[in-house]
């Protein structure tokens, strides 16, 4: 039973993925007083970059050909060990927050080498950018997870929700907040959200995410565009399902599942909504405050860490 | 009861801090005195609360002397010297926005450790606060000496202030109302007199970048 549950919730990431990124730009557009595209678009963009031609540069080595189903094969894997629709989860014993922290990372990492692989300066470019966001996002996540961890008393993000639930008040502690309020900010830097990253361009000097894949097309750029959108969804399910985990099932009947994707649901359009807003108000920072941005988030999660370990 | 006072004292102690933080982070000055605002007004929320679970009825009068004296009338006076230095931006300060920050954090956690004797000896359900006020004390102090604009270490010398009154309301229910009325009647002098200064080293230098006072030795 767990197992089928746990092939539903990745099937349910990897489905819902792409349509939170179109939910994001529809409510943008519709913020801007823009008509916008409906939110399903990215799926026919999806579906239409598969039927498309491969054309791989001359220099490109196997990597870039590999890269893209790495990318994809190891954010396809969170999907497994993170918490979204019940705890806990069979596969829990395999992998707790580290492993889910350098899965991420793994994929972050051979994307910046199918970046770099074909020698184009773009690509260089976005990889020596998305490598130095990441050194600085990738411990803030474990960190702010971490502060977490501590007040749960495992490291296993099944327990980590469960314990949450289990006492109501940790919700407000401080350690709680800070943590969200980092983890928040790591996501937006993560995912390539405005201020760090301009999504709904690749026509910009200082993009990252747009830069390091300018080179792929066809299948390969699809798969990466859609494990790009789940990185997304694994993000917004994690702030959402960790810091608020009221809706998680945690006995296996119809109606607690049907409740938890209810609320699961609610939960990413609330997150969608926020940061729509977000990207309406500000403007994206210029690349060199990038790491003053990314050491607030830090500077709150090692805070966090810091209260839960001595408030305990 | 107890918990969900302790609970609420510790969270108003973490924002006071992170609006003390936004001092390392922003450079504009606007951003410096909207978080000195809200900072002063969610410390007099954490004195009201302090003086509500803790039945000092005194402490409700120094939480609504707090609220206009640094939540309304020091900003505003603030905002007018701003208005006359907005081109002043903490540009090049001495230790940079990246380093400042993992400094403070380095500095909160010191505060964790010079008040863990204090925090065990106490019996307060607010003891768990105090930390966090340390902290805000050191975070300030070193926005004062590393930071070159008069105005950014003006605002810093507030926070420290700001952080000691927290410090003593949460170590030990606050501070008799003369004593407080007297504190806040200095802080308001002080602030006088910083303002006069600093409209001084604009006025000499057409700067208010303390480096320059180092010119004075020649």
């Amino acid at each position: 039973m767990g197992y089928v549950l746990e092939v539903a919730q990745a099937a349910l990431a990897l489905a819902l993925a792409p349509g939170l990124a179109g939910l994001i730009r529809w409510l943008k557009a519709r913020l801007q007083n823009r008509r916008g595209a409906p939110v399903w678009q990215p799926y026919w963009e999806l579906a239409k970059l598969f039927q498309k031609e491969v054309v791989v540069s001359s220099n490109a080595s196997w990597l870039f050909r590999a890269a893209p189903f790495i990318v994809f094969a190891s954010t396809t894997a969170v999907t497994f060990l993170v918490p979204i629709l019940a705890v806990p989860l069979p596969f829990d014993g395999l992998g707790d927050l580290l492993v889910v922290v350098y899965l991420l990372l793994l994929s972050t990492f051979f994307l910046s080498l199918g970046g770099l692989d074909p020698g184009s300066p773009f690509g260089g470019m976005g990889a020596s950018r998305e490598m130095t966001v990441a050194a600085l996002a990738e411990p803030t996540v474990a960190l702010a997870i971490f502060a977490l961890a501590l007040a749960a008393g495992s490291t296993n993000l099944g327990q980590i929700v469960a314990r949450t639930m289990a006492d109501p008040g940790a919700f407000l502690s401080p350690g709680h907040l800070l943590a969200f309020g980092a983890l928040f900010i790591v996501t937006l830097a993560e995912t390539g959200r405005l201020p760090i990253d301009n999504p709904a361009t690749h026509l910009e000097l200082t993009m990252i995410h747009e830069a390091m894949v300018l080179e792929y097309s066809g299948r390969y750029l699809a798969l990466i565009e859609w494990a790009a959108a789940v990185k997304l969804f694994i993000f917004f399910a994690l702030l959402g399902n960790l810091f608020i985990p009221w809706g998680v099932s945690v006995v296996l009947t119809p109606t607690t599942v049907a409740v938890a994707v209810a609320s699961l649901l609610v939960k990413l359009v609330v997150l969608a909504a926020v940061v729509a807003v977000l990207e309406t108000r500000i403007a994206k920072l210029r690349l060199f405050r990038v790491p003053e941005l990314l050491s607030v988030s830090f500077v709150l999660a090692l805070l966090a860490v810091t209260s839960s370990f001595l408030l305990k | 009861m107890d918990s969900l006072f302790s609970q609420l004292s510790v969270l108003g102690s973490s924002l006071v801090l992170l609006f003390g933080l936004i001092l390392l982070w922003r450079r504009g000055i606007s951003a410096y005195v909207g978080a000195f605002a809200a900072q002063s007004m969610v410390l007099s929320a954490v004195i009201a609360i302090v003086g509500y679970f803790g039945n000092d009825h005194e402490l409700y009068w120094v939480a609504g002397t707090l609220f206009l004296l640094k939540g309304l009338v020091i900003p505003r006076l603030l905002r007018r010297m701003e208005r006359r230095f907005a081109v002043e931006r903490e540009m090049e300060p001495y230790v940079n926005t990246a380093s400042s920050l993992v400094v403070s954090g380095l500095l909160v956690l010191f505060g964790y450790m010079v008040t863990r004797p204090l925090v065990g000896l106490s019996q307060l359900p607010t003891r768990a606060g105090m930390p966090l006020a340390m902290g805000l004390v050191l975070v300030s102090l070193f926005v004062v000496i590393s930071r070159k604009k008069a105005l950014t270490q003006v605002i810093g010398f507030l926070m420290l202030e700001n952080g000691l009154a927290l410090l003593a309301v949460l170590g030990t229910y606050g501070i008799p109302l003369i004593v407080e009325l007297g504190v806040a009647l200095d802080v308001l002098m002080g602030f006088l007199v910083m303002q006069i200064f600093v409209y001084r080293i604009h006025e000499t230098f057409e700067s208010i970048d303390v480096e320059q006072l180092n010119r004075l030795r020649y």
